[in-house]
């Protein structure tokens, strides 16, 4: 027996026998012992201290080759020159596991001449890096990065998303100059107030105000510039909006402070400008935090198109650019691989994963004259294929496409705050300049007008307007976050609350994806191990099914198996001794004469020995267990279901009776989906579509909130409005009743902050609020709408 | 007399508050709390061996820019 020690890089642990050792150190492959040697060489095995006990993932060394970053093209779509002259680049590194890889990353680029700056974001693993191109070619970087054991990938720092962090971080700054003013000025106004009641002399009151006026005044220009650009732009198209509002009452509140100040007329107002701005920019700035990053464009779908492709050539395999390849000419595909134009087989046969099209997990079988479909991956086929498109064409690229116009149509529903917030800051403006003038005329002096005017517009409390529906949809996002739910952005909430009808996708939005066993006959009691040995060597999904089934039965040992020989959508075959073991469907069996009787509705799995039938095994692609409670959950609500599918037309309608869905439609491609989402929009329904995989792609794209799995495909995920991390029924119920509750919630907000103004403005109209009660009362209001915010909370106590 | 002690007061803490946000928006303009887990992590990466290497790399940066400045467009 040998102890298990651990590699001196990767720190995983092997036996002691199969490690290569060196001077007094192990390693698990040359890979580890290669890095290890080259960082204490570079002077930089300090990285094993700052390790600790992190486990890395060994290198691995299939890269391709990296000139491909020094093409034109690449430098093209990713590179970009900065002011100095350098070039910049936003790699993605994979494989780091801890800070410690981050610090190597970061200090073995900056050991390289040329480098000027390597910036790693550990949370999300991205890389900036400048370099100087005279110097460094950007494939150097690169291999660096893959020399030390990790690997970097180009993407796109999409535009969108550079701005939302800027807007973001300028939010911060703002938020930090108006929070720092507003508690000194707090502090200030307590003597200032409390000076009123205990006397004080006019002296030390013109101290405050100007003490005041200097903490406020960055307040109003810099902090509340927000609202002053955005009050800018309202007017320009024609719009009164919020900003509006905001800014003047701001503004001539300010001014009026100014001259209070120094015309010794008493305290000024100081504190309510900075009151305003402050709980306005934070309401804002609360929008802003939950709003959708907008996906790294499409380049995920980049991942499913292969950049070269094998072509035959006078009877030689070369390797070619895809966008090189011409139609006619001919492809040559290997088991695993990606297919990336259309065309027909010419040359061999073997099943192929086509669930990108169809979402459906059965492997469809293909031999010559077949025709084979971009985006869909060879399981265990070796062929040859004539290209009938060249890459523009082909169908995975007409997907790309429509996708990419699916995105720009995304229908927009107003939301009932900003359509709220537009009438109410109308109303106010005018209110209190009618009230100004009334007073002015009703001969009052201008001063005593004026201030009137003013507490119309600071009671109108845009405060509590503008915060009822951030605090209420942060509160609903919160709890939905801690049930596995992501919003991408606050304002579906709002439109899923609206929806009225549900989409759902069968394979593995409502069913698990995986066919499962169901039913066992065994007639003949054999060694659970053979089985096992003989279905371990099929990457087909019922094999898995059945794999998974008899790994649920227990121990196991290891069985020997000769020839093992997979056969294309039959089954795999093997010997142990000279006697032939099958594994398969029906047809294996019929052709190996192994007597079969009875047929099932779902798929079958066969196991023979020697001729003789052991077992049979039943597998189906079952509904998620809690599907049929939350889906009735969910009609209760006046939603109507519908079940979307790529299936055949049984076990579609086989599964939504399981489940309780009445409406079905069938074999649908990924442009029917779509279409059905387009009919429900003409029919001014809002739609929810509920899909995981690349299929649902588009349909997603088009509806209005679009839900995707966890466990989906990344592209779907980068489509969709929501994520269910749990990838359960329940979570979608919960989403349907979070975001209700939470649209509820808004509704009684700007109920309550309306309630509010209908008292108080007439009120302040008619003289009798001062501002310093007007500014107290604004915060109680605003009180009152996070306090109510904070309910909903409490009603998803129980559930 | 009074009012001129407040005065100060007021002025010498408002300074000093002051102080703390102009460091505080320095921190966020540079982009120290963009990567909070890089940023709690940093206090594992400080010794002497780092601040060496820092100061290598801010003189490798000054002579790259000169080095391209230089440089006839």
């Amino acid at each position: 027996m040998s102890d298990k020690v651990a590699c001196s890089h990767c720190h995983l642990e092997f036996n002691e026998n199969v490690m290569i050792k060196d001077e007094d150190y192990y390693f698990c492959c040359k890979g580890c012992q290669g890095i290890f040697h080259l960082l204490r060489d570079e002077g930089l095995d300090r990285f094993y201290d700052k390790m600790g006990n992190t486990k890395l993932s060994p290198p691995t060394q299939q890269y391709e080759d990296s000139e491909n970053f020094d093409s034109p093209a690449f430098y093209d779509k990713f590179v970009r020159v900065n002011k100095d002259g350098f070039c910049e680049v936003s790699l993605v590194i994979e494989g780091i596991h801890c800070s410690a890889c981050v610090w190597l990353n970061e200090k073995a680029l900056h050991k390289m001449d040329g480098v000027v700056s390597a910036d790693i974001n550990y949370t999300n693993n991205k890389a900036k890096i400048i370099w100087s191109d005279d110097i460094l070619k950007l494939s150097k970087i690169v291999d660096m990065v893959r020399a030390i054991g990790y690997d970097a990938f180009p993407y796109d720092a999409s535009i969108q998303e550079v701005r939302a962090n800027k807007e973001r971080r300028s939010y911060y700054l703002r938020m930090a100059v108006a929070i720092f003013a507003i508690m000194n000025i707090m502090f200030i106004a307590v003597a200032q107030y409390s000076g009123e009641f205990t006397g004080i002399t006019q002296s030390m009151k013109t101290l405050f105000n100007v003490a005041e006026g200097i903490l406020a005044t960055p307040v109003l220009f810099y902090s509340g510039w927000i609202f002053f650009r955005g009050a800018y732009f309202g007017l320009k198209n024609r719009v009164i909006n919020m900003d509006l509002l905001v800014a003047t009452g701001a503004t001539l509140t300010y001014f009026y402070s100014i001259y209070i100040s120094i015309n010794k007329l008493g305290e000024a107002y100081f504190d309510s400008v900075t009151m305003i701005i402050t709980f306005v920019l934070v309401g804002k700035f609360l929008e802003v935090l939950s709003k959708k990053s907008i996906a790294d464009s499409l380049d995920i779908m980049s991942k499913y198109v292969p950049d070269n492709i094998n072509v035959l050539k006078d009877d030689k395999i070369i390797s070619k650019a895809l966008k090189d390849v011409q139609a006619g000419e001919t492809i040559v595909v290997g088991s695993g691989e990606r297919v990336a134009l259309d065309g027909y087989v010419i040359d061999g046969e073997g099943s192929f994963n086509e669930s990108n099209l169809t979402g459906e997990s059965e492997p469809v079988f293909k031999k010559v004259g077949d025709k084979i479909i971009s985006g869909t991956i060879s399981i265990d086929a070796n062929i040859k294929y004539k290209a009938t498109k060249d890459y523009a064409h082909s169908t995975l690229a007409g997907l790309v496409s429509l996708l990419e116009n699916a995105m720009s149509y995304k229908p927009k529903i107003q939301r009932i705050a900003n359509k709220l917030s537009e009438y109410f800051s109308g109303t106010i403006l005018l209110l209190s300049f009618v009230t100004f003038i009334i007073w002015w005329l009703w001969p009052h002096s201008f001063a005593e007008a004026f201030m009137v005017g003013i507490s119309v517009i600071i009671i109108a409390c845009p405060c509590a307007l503008a915060l009822a529906t951030p605090v209420a949809t942060l509160v609903g996002l919160g709890l939905a976050a801690k049930r596995s739910i992501l919003f991408k952005e606050a304002a579906l909430l709002e439109t899923m609350a609206k929806a009225t009808v549900l989409l759902l996708d069968k394979t593995g939005t409502i069913t698990q994806g995986k066919p499962k066993v169901i039913n066992e006959k065994i007639y003949y009691k054999f060694d659970l191990s053979l089985l096992y040995a003989l279905v371990k060597n099929s990457k087909h999904p019922v094999a898995r099914g059945v794999l998974k089934h008899i790994e649920e039965q227990g121990e196991i040992r290891g069985v020997a198996l000769e020839h093992v020989k997979e056969i294309p959508a039959q089954g795999i075959k093997a010997k142990v001794g000279n006697k032939v073991v099958l594994g398969g469907n029906a047809k294996l069996m019929q052709e190996h004469g192994v007597d079969i009787s009875d047929v099932s509705e779902y798929t079958e799995f066969y196991f023979a020995y020697d001729g003789q039938l052991l077992a049979k095994y039943e597998l189906f692609d079952i509904a998620k267990k809690d599907a049929r409670e939350s889906l009735g959950k969910i009609k209760k609500l006046g939603v109507e279901i519908f079940m979307l599918t790529g299936d055949h037309k049984s076990s579609a309608f086989k599964i939504a009776s399981d489940v309780g869905i009445d409406n079905v439609r069938y074999e649908l491609t990924p442009q029917e989906k779509s279409q059905i989402v387009t009919d429900f929009h003409n029919d001014g329904k809002i739609v929810v579509m509920a899909g995981d995989g690349v299929n649902d792609v588009l349909a997603l794209a088009l509806s209005d909130i679009a839900i995707a799995m966890g466990r989906g495909s990344d592209i779907a995920i980068s489509v969709s409005d929501v994520i269910l991390l749990n990838d359960s029924l329940t979570g979608l119920r919960d989403a349907f009743l979070i975001s209700k509750r939470t649209f509820f919630n808004i509704k009684e907000n700007l109920a309550i902050s309306l309630v509010y103004n209908l008292i108080t403005i007439p009120l302040a109209m008619a003289g009798y609020i001062i501002p310093l009660i007007a500014a107290l009362s604004m915060s109680l209001s605003s009180l009152l709408v996070v306090g109510n915010s904070m309910r909903i909370k409490f009603s998803f106590k129980d559930k | 007399m009074d009012t001129w002690v407040v005065a100060m007061m007021m002025g010498v803490s408002i300074f000093l508050g002051g102080l703390g946000l102009i460091a505080f928006l320095w921190g966020i303009k540079s982009g120290q709390f963009d990567d909070e887990e890089k940023f709690l992590n940093a206090v594992k990466f400080d010794g002497e061996d780092d601040l060496n290497d820092f100061a290598e790399q801010e003189k490798k940066q000054k002579q790259l820019k000169k080095k391209q400045n230089y440089k006839p467009e």
